[in-house]
Formats: C-alpha cells, sequence, structure tokens
C-alpha cells in the first residue's frame, strides 16, 4: 500500500486532520481527522510503500502493545484509509 | 495505545477555530476549498452541500461574495453591496439584514463554487453567476416574498434548487 499523493497531515485547532493539497489550493471540503496513534503512523509511511506488518512493527516500537493487537489494529486501520480514499494498492 | 482506539472519522471544526486557519493559508498565497454552512447565500448556495473556492481578497469590489470577519471572531461569506471609503456593507443573498465590517475585515474573496457535488467550478466570472447575480440584487425590494415562497413552498414541492 502506499499514501496517494497530495494528502497531508496538518494540525489546525488542536485536531490532527488529512487535507488534500494541490500545489496551490487547499481542500478543507472534506476532512479527516486522525487520532494520536493514526496521525504517528501517517507521519511514519507518508510517500512509503507499505503493508499492513509494517503498521503493526511500528505500533509495538511505540506503543505498549502486542504483536497480535497491533495486526488487527493495523489491518483495520488500513481498511478505513483505504475507503477514505487517502491510500491506495 | 488503548485498543480500537483508530479513528478516522470526517469531522466538522468550528468556524471561530477553523477559519483563521484558513485565512492564514489565504495570506500565504493559496487558495482554499471550504464546505458552505447557513443558508444565508440561497438560493444559488446551499447549507452543507456547496463548496466555495476561495482566494486572498485583493482590492475587494462591490459585488464581490467575501469571507469577512464581523468583529468579534464571527465570520461570514457574503456579498458586498456597498463599499464606502474605509466601510463595507455586506449582504448573504439568502438575507434581508446587513451586516458592516472595514475593509480590512474582509479576508477572502470566492471565486468560485462547487455546487450539487459536481467537480466544476461555478466561476464567479462566469455568464452563470453573473446573471444570477444581476437579476437577484435587483429583486432585493421583493426578497423577502420571493425567499419565504422558496423556502416554505418551493423547497417542500421541489426541493433546493
Amino acid at each position: 500500500m502506499k499514501t496517494k499523493p497530495g494528502f497531508n497531515l496538518r494540525d489546525v485547532c488542536g485536531e490532527k486532520i488529512i487535507v488534500a493539497e494541490g500545489k496551490e489550493n487547499i481542500d478543507f471540503s472534506n476532512i479527516i481527522s486522525m487520532n494520536e496513534s493514526s496521525a504517528y503512523l501517517w507521519e511514519q509511511i507518508v510517500g512509503k510503500d507499505f503493508t499492513a506488518e509494517d503498521l503493526a512493527r511500528l505500533l509495538t516500537e511505540e506503543y505498549e502493545v502486542d504483536e497480535e493487537t497491533a495486526y488487527t489494529d493495523a489491518s483495520a486501520l488500513a481498511e478505513q484509509w483505504k475507503n477514505a480514499g487517502i491510500i491506495e494498492e | 495505545m488503548q485498543q480500537g482506539n483508530f479513528k478516522v472519522t470526517e469531522i466538522e471544526l468550528a468556524n471561530e477555530h477553523f477559519l483563521p486557519e484558513v485565512i492564514k493559508l489565504l495570506e500565504d498565497g493559496h487558495t482554499v476549498t471550504i464546505r458552505l454552512k447557513g443558508f444565508s447565500m440561497r438560493p444559488f448556495l446551499e447549507n452543507n452541500r456547496d463548496k466555495g473556492l476561495l482566494e486572498r481578497a485583493t482590492n475587494p469590489q462591490v459585488n464581490d461574495v467575501v469571507l469577512a470577519e464581523t468583529p468579534p471572531k464571527h465570520y461570514v461569506l457574503h456579498r458586498i453591496i456597498k463599499i464606502d471609503g474605509d466601510i463595507v456593507t455586506l449582504r448573504g443573498d439568502g438575507n434581508l439584514n446587513n451586516e458592516i465590517c472595514r475593509l480590512s475585515d474582509i479576508k477572502g474573496k470566492a471565486i468560485g463554487f462547487y455546487r450539487k457535488g459536481r467537480q466544476t467550478l461555478d466561476s464567479t466570472n462566469g455568464r452563470k453567476w453573473k446573471i444570477y447575480s444581476w437579476i437577484w440584487v435587483r429583486l432585493f425590494p421583493i426578497r423577502r416574498y420571493l425567499l419565504a415562497f422558496y423556502r416554505r413552498i418551493w423547497i417542500k414541492l421541489f426541493g433546493v434548487i
């Protein structure tokens, strides 16, 4: 999987949000909010190829979580990102 | 990390926090697309359905639709109906009342609108917007009745325009 180009993480009014950004235009009409852990993961993988295993590994490195839980959460998150249209296969 | 703590949701940010960020980006030279809220720009623009494309306001003119701060910390996206020196009078197309602000309170200018989920922009330089504006502004003397008819009868029968 890969993050789609043009989606950036921004901090707006204390909310971590994903915003579609072109060279000039910034589109706030569909903003996607990220909690702390998903924002952390996004920052790690933005612009790179990654798998659900990579996300799970990042989670176990940063948080106190066992591998199985991390993998379940990471897969669910990747699915949500795909549905939100911010990552692609 | 708590289990199941992930959330990917679409959110709405409160205007008084969100719009200052938008204004900062406009001042940096970006254009910004925002979802429109409220009914004050009816009949052309509909709450939560349509989007506005904004740029930094340079040299605002009568008939421009502008993002203005009507202090304190209240923001509107309304049409300029009069500029008298430094004093600007604004009125939403769907409103009967005016707002007053200073030229320096004009923070952004709409250069077009995305209506009904379309990808194509109705530019404020385009024919459609100009014709609509020309007619709607001139109908102000009977706007009260047009809006009431639109709200009470038209929308019930045919939905929003």
